[in-house]
């Protein structure tokens, strides 16, 4: 009842305010039922938009937004530099580019064509291979071609530019483009970079991580439009450069080195040479060189005379292909560490030095040679026939004996030689910073303890049946002028930061104590009489105590194909130096002491003097080498004429009047006894030109008398004794037209008494 | 006697509907809607501004010279007793009917040859007929709802004279033909407005007219069952988007694939989304945004709200959405308190316009509905949308003016 008559009233006031026109009950609940709908099913769904986008979204979409508002740009880190000892470039980058195609925004087949023309003549790239590179319509960054330099991408910049509406369609990336100032040199042992700015081989290679540096990244916020929005939404991370190395090659000495070992694979017709020049106290590698090599600079192109006239011989394209990348992979090689050889009589100054260290035989020991000896079944032959005769261990090193050497091995025996050959380091790598070093095996490259027999003793103890690698020898050569100490072989002195401060520098490590330093300057002091008197004499500079040994050994797969080495230290009396000089298969006269003696010769005089080690000639050598020239100079020409013809001058004056003004050769120069001398009294006077003789094959007198008739001064260089010794080469060649009183070095080599199995 | 009574009378309407005699609420947030607005515009355009124009502040300068006017007659349209409107109320609908013809037959702008949504006229620049339309609705039903509510919701005898209508030879009951008036009018603008290819305006105008309808006396069941077949089509439409015009068949697809290509039916609201994920709680700060940089485009206009949401984050875009919701509360509560019936519906139809027009532009930049050209009030740029917009909060002061509402 209640109930009812409270609905009853509210009907009633309903009704009076729609009777006065008010808003009644049911218009004020349908409003609010309206607007709950609208908060509940209006604005909730908005509210609930955000949320989603925010939270269930909101990482997507935000990396999205990112990644359309920034622009991050890899900014590459310039790669370091490669410097020499003495800090000369080998290797730089510079900044090129990279030239791209988009070809979405090429319009029409007439653009294509003018574009692909444009690009054709600037990159020097055969047309058809563009157009048809601007047809791949599927990307948008084609690369017609990398590394182009900055006047190329100019050019072509200003070309497209003469044509409308072609800009868009050709882009430009930033490059990097690997300079190598001196090209071939080192070539082999600096290695190259390839397309990502990798090192691919050598030094490039083994220091990529610290050459390439860590990229940076260029975060920009850009619109729509791609332009930039305000620098205080940027981020730059810096690149860090990528550190430079300083080699402990140095360039002269690099240089002295290929030009020597070229002129000796020309000279010999060999299949390649090796040489390395090395710091005997702290194993530092001076100049290491392979013969022929390649171009840094076009590393691809093939360069070996041998691999070219072979390239051409095959028909077969296919074959041709094949053979040619083979033969670029083997011009890489840096043969210094990567090939092995029989060592032969080089290998004998470790068997001494082993066999004097153990005292299996004093320097009083007398062995008797009777030109060969006979181990089990087999005989082995002196390279002296009729043999030695009686000899003791220095004899026998200074001839290069075979029997004597395969008699102290034998007694020796088995485990005191290998004890050595491993100590030495001949079963190991040579630890130096250089990739791809050869790895000796046991059983394939030499004989291990276990199967080192009578006769594997035997021929190993004169450096045959086994193969070891140029470093390796030299590093063990080094060894015995380093007071028996083996150090670790290495080439890059010191790593630099960007800012040329040194962050690591390299230190000589000793490896280990292989002989006592008193056996060790017992087998130098044998190896500088095998250059002073013995067979080594090739190797003889007067004014320098050199000692070495040479080698000659025969292939054992190539019946009747030899390599020629030689090794040896100077001064011999407190060694700095040591060289290594291999030729693979020489022609003619494969003598090492007639083929690489003369050669390691030249390049440890130059050496020499360049370190300004200064030599010291005996009265015999000053008497029959070079003099110096004395002061003439405003001396009276006629006096001065009579004075210098005294003592042995041949002396031309151009000019009448009385004092001299100038004279050619400069004082203090060095020239050959019974040199000649230019005087000149009048200024502006012409010098007379002279054509060069053939002093090739002559003896010391004939060159002499040759040098005096045609009025040029000589220096004499290498080995010379009487007759026996012969010109090989010359530094002015033959024919050549130079002026009057000029100096021609020439080179001086034994054919005698060489043989040295 | 009855001459004291009219002039007691006199002075109190004058004491009600006196300056200061409105309601300080809702005048303060629309105050705070309107400058929140206006900053948001003036933060979201000048990037686009100075690109597209070169100057940025070419669209702060233009709307807040719009904004100076249509508060002076916000001011001065609350003064004004809104009940002189219903003189107008008839006028105003024969008027919008007029324009919404005309749209369709005069050129529309260059750029825009598929919509025929705009007239250019001269000095007031060019306006949508069916903003003119909405305003028009919600009068004339305010008017006519409320001077037939009586027969409309069968408080009259059956057989007394003003609740039968002749039409021709037909004697028809008041209720049953006021109920085919109302959603002839209705079915007919929107019908108009559709034609434009303003599917979002027609739908907008519906929506006005259908809350205002259930006021009016419809049936509880009638509500539902339109709700319902709204519903239905709604789905529909989802099922089978092609069964819409050949604009808007897209946007549905492209709202419902999330990958829908071409991209360019995305792209804005993507934009939307990564603007508003950008900003995270507490947003980049005002001027901060980086999508405004052209990635929304115009981000002046209809989808504002997304670089609202990336500056101000989910604690402004949140503070911004119940700002609307106090407008429409603080609405319902003038409109309930209203002295006169035509003054609730009036009321009632201008928040319900403002809120629906709101909800659906903040659910298309949240991308929970498709992309419909549809402004946010308050933030959107706009001169006639704004003007328009003041007045019609000037009618709804004018009616607090009266409203039994404590003032301050």
């Amino acid at each position: 009842m209640k109930q009812i008559s409270e609905q009853k009233i509210k009907e009633k006031r309903r009704l009076n305010d729609v009777r006065k026109n008010k808003p009644d009950k049911k218009i004020k609940l349908r409003a609010n039922i309206i607007v709950a709908l609208l908060c509940v099913i209006g604005f909730a769904i908005g509210f609930l938009g955000i949320l989603r986008a925010q939270l269930i979204n909101g990482e997507k979409y935000r990396n999205a937004a990112l990644r359309q508002q920034y622009s991050d740009v890899k900014i590459q880190a310039d790669r370091g530099m490669i410097y020499d000892a003495n800090m000369k470039v080998l290797a730089k980058s510079a900044a090129v580019f990279k030239v791209f195609v988009d070809p979405h925004n090429i319009k029409n087949e007439a653009d294509r064509e003018i574009i692909s023309q444009i690009l054709s003549k600037r990159l020097e790239m055969p047309y058809e291979e563009i157009l048809e590179k601007t047809k791949n319509s599927k990307s948008r960054y084609v690369v017609i071609k990398s590394q182009v330099e900055f006047n190329v991408k100019e050019s072509i910049v200003k070309d497209l530019k003469q044509h409308k509406g072609l800009s868009n369609a050709v882009g430009y990336d930033s490059d990097v483009k690997r300079y190598y100032p001196f090209g071939n040199s080192a070539s082999t042992v600096l290695g190259f970079t390839g397309d990502k700015d990798r090192g691919l081989n050598g030094i490039e290679y083994y220091y990529d991580n610290e050459l390439t540096g860590i990229p940076g990244r260029s975060i920009t916020a850009k619109n729509a439009l791609s332009q930039s929005i305000g620098s205080e939404y940027d981020k730059i991370y810096s690149t860090q450069n990528g550190q430079s190395l300083v080699l402990t090659i140095d360039s002269v000495v690099q240089h002295y080195l290929d030009d020597a070992l070229s002129q000796v694979i020309v000279d010999k017709k060999a299949n390649y040479g090796c040489g390395i020049v090395m710091n005997v106290k702290t194993g530092a590698i001076l100049a290491m060189s392979t013969k022929p090599d390649f171009n840094l600079n076009e590393p691809s192109k093939l360069q070996n005379p041998v691999f070219i006239t072979k390239l051409d011989e095959i028909k077969d394209e296919a074959e041709q292909k094949a053979y040619k990348k083979n033969a670029i992979k083997e011009q890489w090689k840096n043969r210094c560490i990567t090939d092995s050889y029989e060592p032969g009589s080089v290998f004998k100054c470790f068997t001494a030095s082993a066999a004097l260290e153990e005292n299996v035989v004093s320097m009083k020991d007398e062995f008797y040679c009777s030109g060969k000896i006979q181990i089990a079944d087999k005989t082995y032959n002196c390279s002296n026939h009729s043999g030695h005769g009686k000899e003791n261990i220095k004899d026998g090193l200074v001839n290069s004996c075979n029997p004597i050497f395969i008699e102290i091995g034998q007694k020796m025996g088995s485990e005191k030689f290998f004890k050595y050959f491993e100590a030495f380091g001949f079963t190991e790598k040579t630890g130096v910073d250089l990739p791809s070093e050869m790895m000796p095996i046991a059983g394939k490259t030499y004989h291990d303890f276990n199967n080192l027999g009578k006769v594997q003793l035997a021929s190993s103890s004169f450096g045959q049946t086994f193969q070891i690698t140029p470093l390796q020898i030299l590093t063990a050569i080094c060894s015995l002028g380093n007071d028996g100490k083996l150090m670790t072989p290495y080439i890059v002195d010191r790593v630099l930061d960007e800012n040329q401060n040194t962050i690591i520098q390299n230190v000589p490590t000793v490896k280990r104590q292989v002989v006592s330093p008193k056996t060790a300057k017992t087998v130098v002091d044998m190896m500088e009489e095998g250059v002073k008197s013995g067979i080594a004499k090739n190797a003889y500079i007067p004014g320098y105590r050199v000692a070495g040994k040479t080698g000659t050994s025969q292939k054992l797969l190539a019946k009747g194909k030899y390599i020629s080495s030689f090794a040896g230290l100077a001064p011999a009396d407190d060694p700095e130096i040591a060289i290594l000089i291999m030729v693979d298969e020489p022609e003619g006269t494969f003598y090492g002491s007639v083929v690489a003696a003369p050669t390691a010769a030249e390049v440890l005089k130059n050496t020499l003097n360049y370190y300004n080690i200064e030599p010291e000639y005996t009265d015999e050598e000053l008497a029959k080498l070079n003099i110096k020239v004395p002061e003439i100079i405003g001396k009276d020409s006629k006096e001065a004429a009579i004075d210098l013809q005294n003592k042995g001058f041949s002396v031309k004056v151009i000019g009448n009047k009385g004092k001299v003004i100038a004279q050619f050769p400069a004082i203090n120069n060095l020239i050959a006894k019974n040199g000649t001398i230019l005087l000149m009294t009048e200024k502006n006077s012409k010098i007379p030109n002279i054509s060069v003789p053939n002093f090739e094959g002559m003896n010391m007198t004939q060159a002499v008398k040759t040098a005096r008739s045609s009025g040029i001064n000589l220096k004499m260089s290498g080995y010379i004794k009487g007759k026996e010794s012969l010109v090989y080469r010359q530094s002015a060649k033959a024919g050549t037209s130079i002026p009057y009183a000029s100096t021609v070095t020439i080179y001086f080599k034994s054919s005698e008494n060489v043989a040295d199995f | 006697m009855r001459e004291k009574t009219v002039l007691k009378e006199n002075k109190k309407r004058k004491k009600q509907i006196g300056l200061g005699g409105f309601d300080i609420i809702f005048f303060i947030i629309v105050l705070s809607l309107t400058t929140i607005g206006l900053i948001m515009m003036f933060s979201s355009s000048y990037t686009y501004a100075y690109y597209k124009r070169g100057d940025s502040f070419y669209f702060l300068k233009r709307q807040l010279f719009f904004v100076v006017i249509g508060i002076i007659i916000m001011f001065g349209v609350s003064t004004v007793d809104y009940r002189k409107l219903k003189n107008f109320a008839s006028l105003l609908l024969i008027v919008s009917y007029v324009l919404l013809v005309v749209v369709l037959i005069v050129p529309p702008p260059a750029g825009y040859e598929e919509f025929h949504r705009w007239i250019r006229l001269p000095l007031v620049g060019t306006f949508q007929p069916s903003e003119i339309a909405k305003f028009a609705i919600i009068l004339f039903f305010s008017y006519h709802m409320d001077k037939f509510y009586r027969h409309n919701n069968g408080l009259v005898k059956h057989n007394s004279k003003d609740n039968i209508v002749n039409i021709g030879s037909i004697n028809m009951a008041r209720m049953s033909f006021n109920k085919f008036l109302y959603i002839l009018i209705l079915l007919s603008t929107c019908a108009l407005i559709y034609a434009e290819n303003h599917v979002s305006g027609a739908l907008l105008v519906f929506a006005i007219g259908f809350f205002m309808l259930y006021l009016a006396g419809f049936r509880n069941w009638q509500f539902v069952a339109v709700l319902i077949l709204f519903l239905l089509l709604v789905m529909a439409v989802i099922i089978k988007p092609e069964i819409l015009p050949g604009h808007a068949s897209p946007r549905i697809k492209a709202w419902l694939d999330k990958d829908y290509s071409p991209m360019k039916y995305r792209w804005q609201t993507n934009n939307a989304l990564y603007a508003i994920a950008s900003g995270g709680f507490f947003g980049k700060g005002i001027g901060n945004s980086t999508q405004k940089h052209l990635y929304v485009s115009e981000p002046q206009n209809d989808f504002i709200f997304s670089i609202v949401c990336e500056e101000l984050g989910l604690i402004g875009g949140t503070l911004i959405i119940g700002l609307f919701i106090a407008l429409l509360l603080r609405g319902l509560y003038i409109a309930n308190r209203s002295r006169d019936r035509f003054g609730t519906f009036l009321c009632l139809g201008i928040v319900f316009q403002i809120s629906i027009q709101a909800a659906l532009n903040i659910g298309v930049v949240t991308d929970m509905l498709p992309n419909t050209g549809i402004s946010l009030p308050f933030f959107s740029y706009g001169g006639t949308a704004m003007i328009m917009l003041l007045a019609e909060l000037g009618i709804v002061l004018s009616i607090s003016r009266s409203s039994r509402i404590r003032k301050f």
